[in-house]
């Protein structure tokens, strides 16, 4: 209910851009989601006031990272009071996906606005659900049209990785006629009716 | 009589330094050194408005910056940046016609445009 409420404060002159996380990186993502909530892609910004489309986010759970950063990024925050050391606390994507998607899109997004007093507006504007049911069907949405992406070429050890990968995904479909358990027991068979 | 004088400058200003001459003067030379400096960084900080505000009304028509400048200055248009950020705004039919000579003489971007353009030049009316 939180995500149909606080909305009283915003003017409605504003589209509905609707994101789909599906596949999306995560960082890649997260800056066009900046620039749209922000307004800088309307010829009418102004750093002063606030007129930033609202922006919906879709299956936040499906969003990608690459490398290996699922296991291996960590969030961390100082709990604690008074700066004494410790009280670090860290947890990595995974949890953090298990937990609660549609924390690390709006982190990620967070941590890309600038920080000054209006970035509490603009966090209101965000508005991300873990699948693609949203309460604001009724709204006038648009979709937003990513842009076209040219993704790197792989390094050479991380596609022999993958050609290995796939080809042992091949094999264990193939079944398991190949494997060498299998020849012995086709040796034995031989010997036994020999 | 400077007192007067600072007082009168030193209107809205906030607590103690507008009514006690002491922290006044200070904070009335601070005012005075930060409009100096500022009356400088104002040109600045227009012009990069004004960029950014083409920017954006390229990028809606799938042209970037970069390349929407260069194209302007193959062609000899020499508009400047102010009165391209006010007809991004204000003159969208214009402005999209700039885009296209532009485009024209330097070619270079994939075209990405959202898919109703009519809304896109819209939100600028």
């Amino acid at each position: 209910k939180a995500l149909a409420g606080l909305r009283r404060i915003n003017l409605e002159g504003l589209r509905w851009r609707v994101f789909d996380a599906k596949g999306e990186v995560l960082g890649r993502l997260a800056s066009q989601i900046a620039m749209v909530v922000q307004g800088k892609d309307k010829p009418t910004y102004a750093p002063y006031r606030e007129d930033g489309d609202m922006c919906i986010v879709l299956n936040a759970k499906e969003v990608c990272v690459t490398g290996r950063k699922m296991t291996d990024k960590f969030y961390r925050w100082h709990t604690g009071q008074d700066g004494y050391v410790g009280h670090l606390k860290e947890r990595s994507l995974k949890d953090q996906m298990a937990k609660d998607p549609t924390e690390v899109i709006r982190k990620a997004v967070l941590r890309m606005l600038p920080r000054n007093k209006l970035r509490d507006d603009r966090d209101r504007k965000l508005r991300i659900f873990p699948s693609s049911e949203h309460p604001f069907g009724d709204r006038p949405l648009e979709p937003f049209v990513m842009p076209p992406r040219k993704v790197r070429e792989m390094r050479p050890r991380a596609r022999r990785a993958l050609i290995r990968a796939q080809k042992k995904a091949e094999q264990q479909l193939q079944g398991t006629g190949h494997t060498r358990k299998g020849k012995k027991r086709e040796v034995q068979i031989e010997e036994s009716d020999g | 009589m400077n007192k007067d004088k600072i007082f009168k400058l030193a209107k809205g200003f906030r607590g103690r330094a507008k009514n006690c001459i002491r922290i006044a003067r200070e904070r009335v030379e601070k005012a005075l050194q930060y409009s100096y400096r500022d009356r400088r960084t104002k040109k600045r900080d227009m012009r990069s408005l004004w960029i950014e505000r083409i920017n954006a009304g390229t990028r809606s028509h799938g042209v970037n910056y970069g390349n929407f400048m260069h194209g302007l200055m193959k062609e000899n248009i020499q508009l400047n940046r102010k009165v391209l950020s006010e007809l991004s705004m204000h003159e969208p039919y214009s402005f999209k016609a700039l885009v296209d000579v532009s485009r024209n003489a330097f070619p270079g971007n994939k075209k990405v445009v959202l898919p109703p353009t009519k809304v896109g030049l819209s939100i600028v009316v």
